[in-house]
């Protein structure tokens, strides 16, 4: 694999973080859920997958770029495990809605895993990591740079909401209203 | 209020990523990265409402 393909497969990763995001967001909003804590630290250890795929656009793919997602997609392996679990019992009707029969945590879980596997799979492709001296430009190009701020942009709009949410003390474990407007009201 | 600084704080490792030097980028990750595994510590210790 050539590094303008890494890169481009790069910036497909970072798309799919931002998919991500904005299916939590159309979740708390259209259908009016709440993230718990431990969802929330589910979103953003997905949104820290994002630092390894951006430093690989800037600076060209390395083994530590990688690195820093897999630790990151096992962080939330992690954390998506122990949520499956809190609602593992039989009768447990679990936290918030299903989609496709499946609650948010056991699609976070799914999607950490399958990360795993796409980096390790794109690990193997060593020729990624030397200059072949294709041209490229530093920044990825426009459909990158797109990913990029999108990721970014996304991510800063999680402060917002959740500054909204938990307002300044700490996160209710079961949030049914938004703290900082209930207070404002 | 935690989770919100997390989510600032992730927001800025990318602006850094994407703009400042590698160094950098590389050693805010390792900082949010210990400070998510803290604060998912801290969420743990909590008592599991399991049946058995």
């Amino acid at each position: 694999m050539t590094q303008p393909r890494a890169i481009t497969l790069n910036a497909l990763s970072l798309y799919a973080v931002a998919l991500v995001l904005a299916a939590a967001f159309a979740a708390q909003f259209m259908l009016h859920e709440l993230p718990c804590p431990l969802c929330l630290l589910q979103r953003i250890l997905f949104a820290t997958l994002a630092v390894g795929p951006i430093l690989n656009i800037r600076f060209g793919p390395r083994p530590s770029h990688y690195a820093m997602s897999l630790l990151s997609a096992v962080a939330g392996a992690v954390a998506s495990t122990r949520q499956v679990l809190l609602h593992i019992l039989p009768g447990d009707a679990g936290y918030g809605s299903a989609l496709l029969g499946y609650h948010y945590y056991s699609w976070a879980l799914i999607g950490f895993v399958a990360a795993i596997v796409l980096l390790a799979g794109i690990l193997l492709f060593d020729r990624q990591f030397s200059d072949d001296g294709a041209a490229q430009p530093v920044d990825g190009g426009v459909f990158a740079q797109t990913a990029v701020w999108l990721v970014i942009a996304l991510t800063a709009a999680n402060v917002a909401t959740t500054l909204l949410e938990c307002g300044f003390g700490a996160c209710a474990d079961n949030p049914v209203v938004y703290e900082l407007l209930e207070h404002a009201s | 209020m935690e989770f919100t600084l997390l989510f600032l704080a992730v927001a800025v490792v990318m602006l850094a990523a994407w703009r400042g030097p590698r160094t950098l980028a590389l050693g805010l990750y390792a900082a949010v990265l210990i400070a998510c595994v803290a604060t998912y510590l801290h969420h743990a210790t909590d008592t599991l409402k399991l049946s058995f």
